[in-house]
């Protein structure tokens, strides 16, 4: 009998009243899962074993590029740690947002880590795996029969920029779970997912009221960030049919009321309602009792269905190549100068590069020390006794970035200005060469919400036996 | 008394790829009822500190987090060429140094 069969038999039995318990196991697996707290979690006997594996917040490039934001090395070995706890207890293991960013390149690299690992291992399991990628075709469809809207002012999408997205991937909800937990799995791995679907699936399905189980899966997608002191150890919660209670499996990690009530402020722009694709949560009037020092009981989450589902759908596009410039300066006739001096040395740099080439790359800098980090103007009244100043130029090629960043380099170098002392250079590099080939660039060109008929088509299940 | 003298956390993280979103989270209940009564943490008053027009900044109270939750567009989308803190993890520091 598969792991996802035996839980939900056990939940289904009618004089069943027992809580159901979810360990979140990681916030972001690939980054490293404390083994001490996972092992005191497995000692508790969970149902399921949930962890979320991407977001987008890492930003654009993992999306775009199809590739991953962890180490291989590290990724397998959480890989392995999950699923030896999973299958040694015979339980559901989930996983959600597969290789960072969830679209075939992610999911299929991970499928086959997991692949790679249980044949090492010798373990055989059925696994789920649910798709995430969004087909242009579809997604110009809904563009055209008004069925595509913007998510915080981003730019009406048109079919230009779908095709331009070298990856497109939507997030799918619980149901897209509960199709494969009904399909008899031990493994479920998901591409680009809400990170509450992968732990509120289960209970939902098991009978568990939908707004606590969702709450509780928006908090322990975090694993223990919700505690004082917040960390990415496991965490478990104890689910029954009023509410949740939630405990980290770090000893010195305490879930306080204040604490977990302060989660709901974490990355979300409304700390009172989670929006996804099968309806609405709302938290206005949740409430946080403590149990003891450790433990924090929520109760109040009320679940709302959608009349129509609507996917948040994610794209990222390839926006040329990118080469950086690093370098440091401490003379301070440059440093109050720079911003000129920079603006200078732009013209001189367009003036060889562009010869007998357009103008076909942007230059741009960062001075850390005066203002490169902020994102609003800085007034700054005394200057720096050293700045790093890092340029960047983003071209169509990787060889035509290289050259406008060692062209930039040797004209800063020996950039000559009315008062300059320093005639043997401006700048200080901490090693050569200074200039580095990033590779490609990407920028998210699609941030939308799509509403769709039929959410089980867009997000396919596949079995396999392992 | 500045915002970093009583404050216990003073955060900033992207909210979505397009805005970002401070957290003031207090100790106790009165910090947070000064805090959240006084003149300094409205729209108006941070909207300048972030160069953005007063209507495009939220100000949320959230009493059970003990939390003022404050949400700014960004100028430029993460990741974005051009962009400087693709987390939006350090656009905190103009608010430390407000007067409550």
């Amino acid at each position: 009998m598969t792991a996802s069969a035996r839980v939900l038999e056990h939940f289904g039995k009618s004089n069943c009243s027992e809580p159901i318990r979810i360990l979140g196991a990681s916030g972001q697996l690939g980054y490293g899962v404390p083994t001490p707290a996972f092992d005191a979690g497995l000692e508790r006997a969970p149902h399921l074993i949930g962890c979320d594996m991407g977001s987008i917040d890492p930003g654009p490039y993992y999306l775009g590029s199809g590739e991953l934001a962890t180490s291989p090395t590290a990724t397998r070995r959480d890989l392995r740690k999950v699923l030896r706890g999973a299958l040694k207890l015979k339980i559901p293991l989930v996983i959600g947002s597969a290789g960072s960013a969830g679209a075939k390149p992610h999911l299929d690299c991970t499928l086959a880590m997991v692949r790679e690992i249980a044949g090492e291992e010798g373990w055989h399991f059925r696994l789920g795996v649910l798709r995430a990628d969004i087909d242009k075709s579809v997604l110009k469809a809904a563009i055209a029969s008004g069925g595509v809207v913007s998510i915080d002012d981003m730019p009406a999408l048109d079919a230009q920029e779908v095709d331009a997205a070298s990856n497109i991937v939507g997030q799918m909800g619980m149901s897209a779970f509960q199709r494969a937990l009904a399909a008899d799995v031990d493994v479920i791995i998901a591409g680009r997912a809400c990170d509450t679907a992968i732990f509120a699936a289960l209970p939902a399905m098991a009978g568990f009221p939908v707004g606590p189980a969702q709450h509780m899966a928006k908090i322990i997608e975090c694993a223990s960030l919700c505690c004082v002191p917040g960390g990415r150890d496991s965490i478990l919660a104890t689910l029954d049919h009023d509410g949740f209670v939630l405990e980290s499996m770090a000893p010195q990690r305490r879930a306080t009321p204040v604490s977990v009530a302060a989660h709901s402020l974490y990355e979300q722009a409304d700390p009172f309602t989670v929006q996804e694709p099968e309806g609405r949560l709302d938290l206005g009037r949740a409430t946080y009792a403590a149990i003891d020092d450790r433990r924090t009981r929520v109760v109040g989450a009320v679940w709302q269905d959608a009349k129509e589902p609507w996917v948040k759908i994610e794209g990222a596009r390839p926006v040329g190549e990118r080469a950086i410039l690093l370098c440091g300066t401490a003379d301070p006739r440059f440093i109050a100068r720079h911003e000129q001096l920079l603006k200078e040395i732009e013209g001189v740099v367009r003036d060889l590069v562009c010869e007998d080439a357009p103008e076909d790359y942007a230059l741009t800098w960062r001075v850390y020390g005066v203002n490169g980090v902020r994102m609003t103007p800085v007034t700054q009244n005394e200057l720096p006794a050293e700045a790093f100043i890092m340029g960047e130029c983003i071209a169509p090629t990787r060889a035509r970035a290289a050259e406008v960043v060692r062209t930039t380099k040797q004209y800063l170098l020996h950039h000559g200005y009315e008062g300059r002392l320093s005639t043997g250079g401006n700048l200080a590099f901490p090693f050569t060469p200074p200039e580095v080939s990033v590779g490609p660039a990407y920028r998210f060109n699609i941030y939308h919400l799509m509403r769709t008929a039929n959410l089980d088509a867009l997000f396919p299940l596949e079995i396999e036996t392992l | 008394m500045r915002l970093q003298d009583f404050a216990q956390v003073v955060r900033s993280k992207n909210a979505g790829p397009r805005r970002f979103t401070l957290d003031v989270i207090f100790r106790s209940d009165p910090d947070y009822q000064r805090a959240a009564q006084s003149e300094a943490l409205t729209a108006a008053k941070i909207a300048p500190l972030y160069g953005v027009p007063a209507s495009a900044v939220q100000v949320i109270n959230y009493p059970l987090g003990r939390a003022i939750k404050i949400v700014i567009p960004r100028r430029i989308m993460s990741g974005d060429p051009g962009d400087r803190d693709v987390y939006g993890a350090q656009q905190h520091t103009p608010l430390l140094g407000l007067e409550i």
